[in-house]
């Protein structure tokens, strides 16, 4: 059921400077997931809905593309 | 097809509504003709007018007939664009005459049960076999996210309503600048995150700028990398342009800048005065916003910015580099005031970013221990030479270094300084 998931997906090409959640971390709206670096700026990643992280597909220093799913969220119901 | 003539805010405004119970809405050559002589009732008497649909399109039994008399409405809507203010509400489906109808017009707002497509989803399957439903076809996610047809979403009916009465007084009832009464002046340079690298939501920024409560939105979802949206300044209504740092890293790029491009159309069209914030990286760089046609959908942004008459007033709050500084409503471009934060930085580039280019050779001699030390040596060095902010006040592109603290007001008082004015042109659908 892909409507209980909710992917979370870099927004641009960037370097992954820190991953701040952890897989089975309880998030909110506005919790930073990742921080990536672009742009010569440090742009967060945030959860969009509360739930469950469940997955995470990067770690620090990997570069991602526009549209890589960084992490996954399974929404709380 | 029902007609009517009421009040919002206790200002006169005429409605239509295309009536979703007598053969799905769809438009023939009577209701077409009833919301023509509407809009010739509207602009005669310079009314905002309000159209609520939910309707399959042209009426198929009447043939080519329907399809002059929706062609009619569509003209009639073009000739009253920039000149009165058209709000769509789209409560049920609505396809094809019905989908460009709310298109055609300033403001597109929708109810949870609204859909927008050029032909359904068993036309789709029946001419091309794709299967596709309704809501994937023209559904909210669609128009609000993607496609940016959509300007405002409700989460019901009567919030729906509620949204083109705000929208429309906040267009016909702009008010004037009361600056005796323009109150607290919030420190916003609070809202900037200590780290300058680091990347925040503006939305705080905006709403602190602005009459506590009186900011709506634009495309919220659409291109958030730049936020539009009406709201009041010290009771006036006044449009608002901001980077948003937080997606893209507050980049333009194509879609924002088309985003950015229609509403500074559209609030030069009715008078409406521009407050433009600006904490911009630069534009995005990259193969997919070139094929994505940055450069003509960027140039809308300049030219919507160069040609309006309304006054305008830029803040740096914290960067504005590049191409992306012109594009944010530069003196250059006949900004009526340009104010910068007194930590902001206007530039080609970022100093670091511009000595690690200019110095090259030089930093990659170094051992790699004193690389650190040498980098910053060089972009003092650097921003003594270039002359930083000081020099862009120097040279007359930044007129004044302002406190954030005091921003509100002096946006208020600079814009209230100067004649208002009017675009003399149409609000094309950019």
């Amino acid at each position: 059921m892909s409507a209980e998931f909710q992917t979370v997906r870099a927004e641009l090409v960037a370097t992954v400077l820190h991953v701040a959640a952890q897989i089975g971390d309880p998030v909110d709206p506005s919790d930073m997931l990742v921080l990536l670096d672009s742009m010569k700026m440090e742009i967060p990643v945030m959860a969009e809905s509360s739930g469950t992280v469940t997955e995470i597909f990067v770690v620090a220093g990997e570069t991602v593309r526009e549209g890589d799913a960084l992490a996954i969220v399974s929404l709380a119901s | 097809m029902h007609v009517v003539r009421g009040h919002i805010e206790g200002r006169p405004a005429i409605g239509f509504c295309t009536d979703a119970t007598r053969m799905g809405g769809a438009m023939g050559t009577v209701g077409c003709r009833r919301i023509a002589a509407a809009y010739q009732t509207a602009m005669a008497e310079k009314l905002p007018i309000i159209g609520l649909w939910h309707s399959g399109g042209a009426r198929l039994a009447e043939g080519v007939q329907a399809l002059d008399a929706v062609g009619l409405v569509f003209q009639a809507m073009i000739q009253a664009s920039g000149k009165i203010p058209q709000i769509s509400v789209v409560l049920g489906p609505a396809a094809g005459g019905a989908a460009y109808g709310p298109a055609l017009t300033d403001v597109v707002i929708m109810a949870p049960a609204g859909r927008i497509f050029v032909t359904g989803p068993d036309v789709v399957r029946r001419v091309t076999g794709e299967d596709v439903d309704m809501d994937s076809l023209g559904g909210p996610d669609v128009h609000t996210r993607q496609s940016g047809v959509v300007h405002l979403l409700a989460e019901n009916e009567d919030s729906a309503m509620e949204r083109a009465r705000q929208v429309t007084s906040l267009l016909t009832d702009q008010g004037v600048f009361e600056l005796a009464r323009v109150g607290p002046n919030p420190d916003l340079g609070a809202l900037l995150p200590a780290n300058r690298k680091r990347a925040y939501d503006v939305h705080p920024l905006v709403e602190g700028l602005l009459d506590p409560s009186s900011f709506c939105e634009f495309h919220r979802q659409w291109a958030p990398n730049v936020v539009t949206g009406l709201g009041r300044l010290a009771s006036r209504t006044v449009g608002v342009i901001a980077n948003n740092p937080l997606r893209l890293g507050g980049c333009l790029n194509s879609a924002s800048a088309e985003k950015a491009a229609r509403f500074v159309r559209m609030c030069d069209a009715f008078g409406i005065p521009l407050v433009v914030v600006v904490d911009v990286p630069g534009y995005l760089p990259g193969a997919g916003q070139e094929t994505d046609g940055v450069v003509r959908r960027g140039a809308k942004l300049l030219h919507a910015f160069g040609e309006a008459s309304v006054p305008r007033v830029t803040v740096v709050t914290r960067k504005a580099f590049g191409g992306a500084y012109i594009a944010m409503n530069a003196r250059s471009l006949g900004a009526n005031a340009v104010f910068a934060w007194p930590a902001a930085e206007v530039a080609v580039m970022g100093a670091g970013a511009a000595v690690e280019i200019l110095h090259r050779k030089k930093l990659a001699a170094v051992a790699e221990e004193d690389r650190t030390a040498l980098l910053a040596q060089l972009i003092t060095e650097h921003e003594q030479e270039s002359g930083g902010l000081m020099r862009a006040v120097e040279i007359g592109v930044v007129d004044e270094v302002i406190e954030p603290c005091s921003t509100r007001a002096r946006i208020a008082t600079a814009l209230a300084g100067f004649p208002p004015a009017r675009g003399a042109h149409g609000n094309i659908p950019l």
